[in-house]
């Protein structure tokens, strides 16, 4: 598949509010079939890239597309993509079926769309009440019947676990693995990176506006240099000598492990082997998600 | 097209702001004409303008289409509403044929309402009522002042985001900027928007509040002005809903 005909292809997309540079020069896409955690400090651009995919908010430059087209030029668009925002709002003196029903009239889909995005996301028996009653995960629920509206090829949600208590978010889990189950492109914003972690295929990760990592959350994990691998041997000094000779990288930590940078264990062991040294430990390290994003992002800023 | 206008007209009745609103316009129409027709002695030549011109849907219609746009930022719902319409002068051409589409029915309900009020008071009275032909004809240019101020309401709520500054400053405009331009410079004042529906209705000069003996236009020419007054506040909300972020 062409890159630009992806089902989400962002290419080069920046925008600045006044002297305040809110995105820059930034690239990625989502694939079909897959749940994508669009990752970043509160204030990293997040919002606003999902705002100027869906045209609501103006680009500067760059482009933002859904299989070659941009929001605005999709013919039905509520049927091509779904969207749920962070602000979600409600007429409150509206009911939540007749929030979808003007929604569905809009978009053009059949008026039994209603009740079936109702009853898949638990809203049947409070349909009729008006939304200024509901709960915040009651908000959050009609937001994503409303997204869902359109049976769309692409979901598009922004921090959709707030408001949820924990069943809300499990459901919302198990909704967007289906989604990508089912041949979907869904990209989904969060803060609660534990959550993406179970949820996700790929990430992407930004701070500042720019793009910091991109790609399946196994290779982000890894880190730039691929797999690191932490080894204890009998001989530290000799084992460490005969990595670097490999090519590898080596550092010796203080509590005397050896932490090989950019390999695999299996390739450490062989190279011990080889020079027989005898291990007592060897094991492959994988950076937590939280670690990952603290390190790409520049931690706490 | 026509899905957006019938997802806006949706909006309009599924809130009680306009059943409401509506419902307020209904009784003090009718409420006018019992107590005109009750109160008074209209002639054969008063009688239409007296008792028959008292449909207030164009003042309803024209607040509620204010607090129609304006609610979409009030309530943050404009987001929702251009997800489903990306094209937002379409978004905003639906809503102000909606609006219209509003103040036409609303009229003609108020207007009916009114004439069978007013003909069973007079007659009850044994005064003069008006004509079938004038009386249908009253009816349509009632309707028709109610179509325009409904969308002329869309257009001037466009401009401005805040409801209540907008609210206050239609009627602000409506009632006394534009009644003091009319007593001071009748010959300017005859053309504001909200002066011109008058001449539309029917309504004559002395009743308009009119200054300095200047004539009204002719009703075609007024509902030309006022298509015209539409087409500017629509032209300036579209420019600055396609520039806004929603952010």
């Amino acid at each position: 598949m062409d890159a630009a005909d992806a089902p989400i292809h962002i290419e080069g997309l920046s925008k600045s509010f006044g002297a305040v540079q809110a995105v820059s020069d930034l690239s990625f896409q989502v694939d079909p079939g897959r749940v994508t955690g669009f990752l970043g400090p509160n204030g990293a651009g997040k919002s606003t890239t999902l705002r100027m995919l869906l045209g609501l908010v103006l680009k500067d430059s760059g482009e933002a597309s859904f299989g070659g087209r941009s929001y605005e030029q999709l013919p039905h668009p509520s049927s091509q993509v779904g969207a749920v925002l962070e602000d979600a709002s409600f007429h409150p003196g509206r009911s939540g079926r007749n929030h979808l029903r003007i929604l569905a009239t809009a978009g053009e889909h059949p008026s039994g769309r209603v009740d079936e995005v109702l009853e898949q996301v638990g809203l049947t028996d409070a349909a009729d009440r008006r939304v200024k009653g509901y709960s915040m995960g009651m908000r959050q629920r009609l937001a994503i019947a409303a997204a869902l509206l359109g049976d769309p090829e692409v979901l598009i949600l922004d921090e959709p676990a707030n408001g949820l208590d924990p069943p809300g978010i499990r459901w919302m889990r198990d909704l967007l693995r289906a989604q990508a189950g089912r041949g979907r492109a869904v990209l989904v914003s969060s803060h609660l990176l534990s959550e993406v972690a179970q949820s996700v295929d790929d990430v992407v990760i930004i701070a500042h506006g720019r793009l910091r990592a991109s790609g399946p959350l196994e290779e982000v994990l890894g880190g730039s240099g691929g797999a690191v691998t932490r080894v204890r041997s009998a001989d530290d000094q000799r084992l460490a000598a005969a990595l670097r000779e490999a090519g590898m990288t080596v550092d010796l930590q203080a509590s005397g492990a050896l932490i090989a940078r950019g390999t695999a264990p299996a390739v450490v062991g062989e190279v011990a082997a080889a020079h027989g040294v005898a291990l007592i430990e060897l094991v492959g390290v994988s950076r937590s998600l939280e670690d990952a994003f603290f390190e790409l992002t520049g931690g706490g800023e | 097209m026509s899905a957006l206008l019938r997802a806006e007209l949706i909006k309009l009745r599924t809130t009680r702001t306009f059943l409401a609103l509506a419902g307020v316009a209904v009784g003090t129409s009718l409420l006018l004409a019992l107590l005109v027709s009750l109160l008074t002695q209209p002639t054969e030549d008063s009688v239409l303008n007296d008792v028959f011109t008292s449909d207030t849907s164009g003042l309803f219609i024209l607040i509620l289409a204010v607090v129609g746009i304006t609610g979409e930022w009030r309530h943050r719902t404009i987001t929702s509403s251009l997800l489903a319409a990306p094209d937002r002068l379409r978004f905003l051409a639906a809503k102000t044929v909606a609006f219209a589409a509003a103040g036409l029915a609303l009229s003609l309900l108020i207007s009916v309402a009114v004439a069978i009020t007013g003909i069973v008071v007079l007659s009850a009275r044994d005064l003069p009522t008006p004509e079938l032909g004038e009386l249908v004809e009253q009816i349509g240019r009632n309707a028709i002042v109610a179509m325009l101020l409904g969308a002329l309401g869309v257009g001037l709520g466009a401009l401005v985001r805040n409801q209540v500054v907008a609210i206050v400053g239609v009627l602000v405009i409506a009632l006394i900027v534009e009644p003091t331009v009319l007593a001071l410079k009748p010959e300017v004042g005859r053309w504001g928007p909200f002066t011109l529906p008058n001449a539309v209705a029917g309504i004559p000069e002395e009743d308009a509040g009119f200054g300095g003996g200047v004539e009204s236009p002719a009703a075609g020419v007024a509902a030309v002005a006022m298509l015209a007054w539409i087409g500017a506040f629509y032209a300036a909300g579209a420019t600055l809903l396609r520039r806004r972020d929603l952010d």
